[in-house]
């Protein structure tokens, strides 16, 4: 019977918040802020609520195994056994590419390292990858292929020495409160503050200039930003000279992204586009923040390379103040991918097509060289040549696009396991399903959006027979006959290190001593909070022009977007009672123009239908968006706005399109 | 009775209590002040208040009212167990605030959780000598000194401690140690508190309870809640806020929590028809001090705000700076 308050990280969005858990006989009873940053003693309601879910009964507590259409409980070992020998058997008849890992953005480092490792050396498969393909894979690609590191350029932080910040298609202050705080800090101190975003959103209304763009014509608002800098002449020609390589071609087609063309496209008047071109031009030190509104779109990556070009064009790049900031979505959802829960990487970035020998001689394996596949192509091809799934908590039966469709994608796998803390919509279609510790129940790491490496300590014991998914998956590679004999999470880091050149300086004992920013390559290598001081490291940074895409053209554009006071499907925060008494259910905003026109007042029941299917909702009249713009969040199983999203994918990344969709909407009974 | 306590006396002191009580006292974990049960750590007496408000822990943001298992439709209850405990460090702001709270959970029908911890905590309350700079317990009428509400009374005199008891447990609890302790006497106390006095008052010489009342309804609320994102820190930190929420999880087993709340929140608002009088920021701000600083003052005669600077503290916008009454 002992009071204790314990440091760890907070287990929601990228922010990675230090909190303290406050716990008294294994129930946390309250939580507060740390006064390190980033929290700086701040947190988000979600935060300060964050006992409300752990020591839920609802909790998964046993190993259940599907009979018929009912679970039964059972045993750990004999749950394992199954699952590797059903595993095994896929593997036999089908090839190791029938079978797929998802890997969970809210799992640890770790844990996410453990997984890439069954799913390749024990699988044989490279079928693996995590839910940032649902929101910055074409971050990944863009920053990646032009400067050289597809993660946030400086740390929030940085954000306090800036001049002007442009935020891009990211609900800051609902979405990454704690960013959001920083933006309000540089604001107070001077800053300016430019919001680009088809809603009016708190920070928009905060901010010095609000652009109400179209839905989806981002590029053509951002092209004819650079156009006016180029024309002013407030490009940092010394900075293209030495560091860049490609400006001239984007020089010659931005000129025909005149402010009067943008207009035409987005609906923003040329001179507001002008004046925001004009003061981002004349700042110092200059950062963009952009969040999913820029990367979920079936031209997400080209979207980014716009923010990168007007970055690269004006030397904003390398510099406390300056930068590129994506925001990303989840606790830990920089460490999967930085763990390569990724088809086409194994830890670090280290490119499965180029490092394969060297983890097959760490292993001591033989590892797949074949392509594996990206999440939604997994998807796509569940129930054909992919038969067995190991989802590791997530819940793609509500986030992934085209909900329907997914449901009997997973439903025709022959065998389907699903790892999670709670009972969800994914669970309920698994023939295994397993309990979790959940992050205030376990050690490890996580990484959070500005690639600060962070401790998460254990502070109650996990609920009934729940285990800590490193143990999960260490067992299960014991079965397969690969060993490395992880005796706690703190050792599968070691072996991380000396596999991962950018975490080559982590361990778990530095990390009591604070966060460390990656690149750290050595124990002695403070880490990196600035990337890119003194170059990229491929060199020189390279601009590609991108052109505007064609805009759907239906009589409405759904925005699916979140609330701040729900996580992701929900199966959190929908458990906490005061979260889920703030917004306890899905509302479609509508601007009240339309909504008179189509007989709507607020609260009517509405039906919102696009090709994909047909969900119902509560209408919300809101002037914060355009005639002809709807916007919904997506935590709701009552309405889940994913049965509207199509699978149109980006070229480039594989991230389908989940931020906008054409639909129709009319009142419920008309 | 007054006494001096060699500083480095004290855990002894502590230790020999803890024969009797559950011993909480803020120590450092990872660098930052944090109340814990104490396990003969040095003792964060010197840090900043901790953010967590020692009322919390008679009134904990989450806790469980009781369990209830179902056995052939017929229900049994249990309820938690309370601990004697001795609280160590607790402020003269937080110690008033303590106050308000006796008088509002304590007032028929009484909380019966609430008055249970109540009964079976002992306080060892600590003068404040090195005020932060958020505080403004001076101007509130609430510090820095300690007058009544404590079992022990600390004063940090540099080299050693003077101790007061206040009530017939601290003059048990200081018999335990009696022969660490020397007949002492409040001369240096009284001087050291003026001086922190001063301290407090002249950071803010234009601070007062009449101002901040009669500036109130100036105040462009609307203009200043833009930067609010009502997170519900400023209540969840506040040694006074007591609202809560009761919820049932869990079936045919399980248990009925009740959970801190907050009015700066919307939903608290809402009316089952949907309709939300308070739908707007600036109107929940306004009447959270409206709360703090009128209706606690005439319902239970002391005002809700007792000036210990932690909402300001945990604020994303500069909504609860002081500056604002100026
Ligand atoms: S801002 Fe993000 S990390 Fe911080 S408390 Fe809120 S959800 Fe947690
Ligand atoms: S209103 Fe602020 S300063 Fe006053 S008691 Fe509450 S938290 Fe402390
Ligand atoms: S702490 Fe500040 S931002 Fe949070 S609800 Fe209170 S006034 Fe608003």
């Amino acid at each position: 019977m002992v009071l204790d308050a314990i440091e760890t990280t907070c287990v929601y969005c990228g922010c990675g918040c230090g909190l303290y858990l406050h716990v008294e006989d294994s129930k946390i009873i309250a939580v507060t802020p740390s006064m390190k940053p980033p929290a700086r003693g701040r947190l988000c309601a979600k935060g300060w609520l964050l006992h409300g879910f752990a020591n839920h009964p609802d909790r998964l507590r046993e190993p259940l195994m599907r009979r018929g259409d009912r679970y039964v409980q059972t045993s750990w070992s004999e749950v394992l056994s199954f699952i590797a020998k059903s595993f095994a058997d896929i593997k036999r008849d089908s090839g190791p590419d029938a079978l797929a890992v998802l890997t969970s953005a809210k799992a640890t480092n770790e844990e996410n390292y453990l997984l890439m490792k069954l799913c390749r050396a024990a699988l044989g498969t490279n079928n693996i990858d995590n839910v940032a393909r649902l929101c910055h894979a074409p971050t990944l690609f863009a920053l990646g292929s032009s400067l050289g590191s597809g993660s946030m350029t400086n740390p929030i932080e940085s954000l306090l020495h800036s001049d002007l910040i442009m935020i891009i298609g990211s609900n800051t202050t609902e979405q990454h409160p704690v960013v959001s705080f920083y933006v309000m800090e540089a604001r107070r101190n001077g800053a300016k503050i430019i919001v680009m975003d088809p809603r009016r959103t708190q920070i928009a209304e905060i901010a010095d200039l609000h652009l109400q763009m179209r839905p989806g014509t981002d590029i053509a608002l951002l092209n004819a930003i650079l156009n006016v800098v180029i024309r002013e002449g407030m490009i940092d020609e010394e900075f293209i000279r030495s560091r860049t390589d490609g400006f001239d071609e984007v020089h010659d087609r931005v000129a025909e992204y005149t402010p009067e063309a943008a207009e035409r496209i987005c609906g923003v008047p040329a001179e507001l586009i002008h004046d925001a071109a004009v003061m981002y031009g004349s700042a110092g030190d200059a950062a963009i923040v952009y969040a999913m509104g820029i990367t979920q779109h079936a031209h997400g990556t080209d979207n980014v390379q716009a923010i990168v070009n007007l970055a690269l064009a004006t030397g904003n790049l390398g510099r406390d103040g300056s930068g590129i900031y994506p925001l990303r979505g989840h606790q830990n959802v920089q460490g999967a991918c930085d763990m390569g829960a990724l088809p086409d990487y194994y830890t670090g970035y280290q490119k499965v097509s180029e490092f394969r020998e060297k983890f097959e001689d760490s292993w001591n394996v033989e590892l797949p060289a074949s392509q594996g596949r990206t999440a939604i192509e997994i998807m796509s091809s569940a129930g054909s040549e992919i038969r067995g799934m190991y989802i590791s908590g997530e819940n793609p039966a509500l986030s992934y696009p085209d909900s329907s469709r997914i449901r009997s994608a997973l439903e025709s796998l022959d065998l389907l396991v699903v790892a999670d803390i709670f009972p969800t919509e994914t669970t309920r279609m698994a023939d295994v399903v397993l309990p979790i510790a959940s992050f205030a129940e376990k050690y490890g790491t996580v990484t959070s959006t500005e690639r600060k490496v962070q401790l998460i300590r254990k502070a109650i014991d996990p609920p009934g027979n729940a285990l800590p998914e490193w143990v999960v998956a260490a067992k299960l590679l014991e079965i397969f006959g690969i060993s490395a004999g992880y005796d706690s999470s703190a050792a599968v880091m070691r072996e991380i290190a000396a596999l991962t050149p950018s975490y080559g300086g982590i361990s778990h004992e530095r990390l009591e001593r604070g966060g460390i920013h990656w690149p750290c390559p050595t124990q002695e290598h403070p880490g990196t909070p600035v990337l890119y001081r003194d170059g990229f490291p491929r060199g020189r940074a390279l601009f590609r022009h991108v052109d505007q895409h064609e805009c759907g053209d239906g009589r409405f554009t759904l925005i699916i977007g979140r609330s701040q006071y729900h996580f992701h499907t929900g199966s959190m925060t929908r458990r906490v009672c005061i979260l889920e008494r703030e917004v306890p259910e899905a509302f479609v905003d509508v601007n009240p123009k339309d909504a008179a026109s189509l007989g709507i007042r607020n609260g009517t029941g509405v039906i919102l239908e696009s090709e994909s299917g047909t969900i119902r909702a509560r209408a919300r009249l809101s002037d914060s968006v355009s005639s002809g713009t709807l916007f919904m969040p997506f935590h709701f199983r009552e309405s889940p706005a994913n049965m509207l999203t199509g699978w149109q994918l980006d070229p480039h990344s594989k991230i389908p399109s989940l931020k906008i969709t054409s639909v129709s909407i009319r009142r419920e009974g008309a | 009775m007054m006494f001096f306590l060699e500083k480095n006396d004290l855990p002894e002191l502590l230790r020999r209590a803890s024969a009797y009580f559950e011993i909480i006292a803020p120590v450092l974990v990872n660098g930052e002040p944090q109340l814990v049960s104490w396990r003969g750590e040095d003792l964060a007496l010197g840090a900043p208040n901790p953010l967590l408000p020692p009322t919390r822990l008679f009134l904990p943001p989450r806790e469980t009212l009781f369990t209830y298992l179902q056995e052939s439709g017929l229900y049994t209850f249990q309820v938690p167990q309370v601990k004697e405990r001795l609280i160590v460090g607790v402020r003269p702001c937080d110690l008033r605030a303590l106050s308000l709270l006796d008088r509002i959970m304590l007032s028929e029908p009484a909380d019966e959780l609430y008055s249970k911890r109540r009964r079976s905590t002992a306080i060892v309350a600590l003068s404040c000598t090195e005020p932060s700079e958020s505080c403004f317990c001076a101007q509130m009428g609430s510090g820095p000194e300690a007058h009544e509400g404590f079992d022990l009374l600390l004063t940090d005199l540099g080299e050693r401690y003077l101790l007061e008891t206040g009530s017939p447990d601290g003059i048990m609890l200081a018999r335990l140690s009696e022969e660490l302790l020397e007949r002492g006497d409040d001369a240096e106390k009284r001087a050291l508190m003026r001086e922190s006095r001063e301290r407090i008052l002249s950071a803010r010489p234009w601070l007062s309870q009449e101002r901040m009342r009669s500036k109130l309804r100036e105040i462009d609320w609307r203009s200043m809640s833009r930067e609010c994102i009502s997170c519900g820190g400023c209540s969840f930190v506040c040694p006074t806020c007591h609202c809560f929420t009761i919820a049932d999880l869990g079936l045919p087993d399980g248990e009925r929590i009740r959970c801190a709340d907050s009015c700066i929140l919307s939903g608290f608002h809402r009316m089952a028809s949907g309709a939300n009088p308070k739908a707007r920021p600036e109107e929940r701000l306004l009447s959270w001090y409206m709360e703090k600083l009128e209706y606690m003052l005439s319902r239970a005669g002391m005002p809700g705000c007792v000036g210990c600077g932690r909402c300001e503290r945990v604020c994303f916008s500069g909504l609860h700076k002081t500056d604002l009454f100026r």
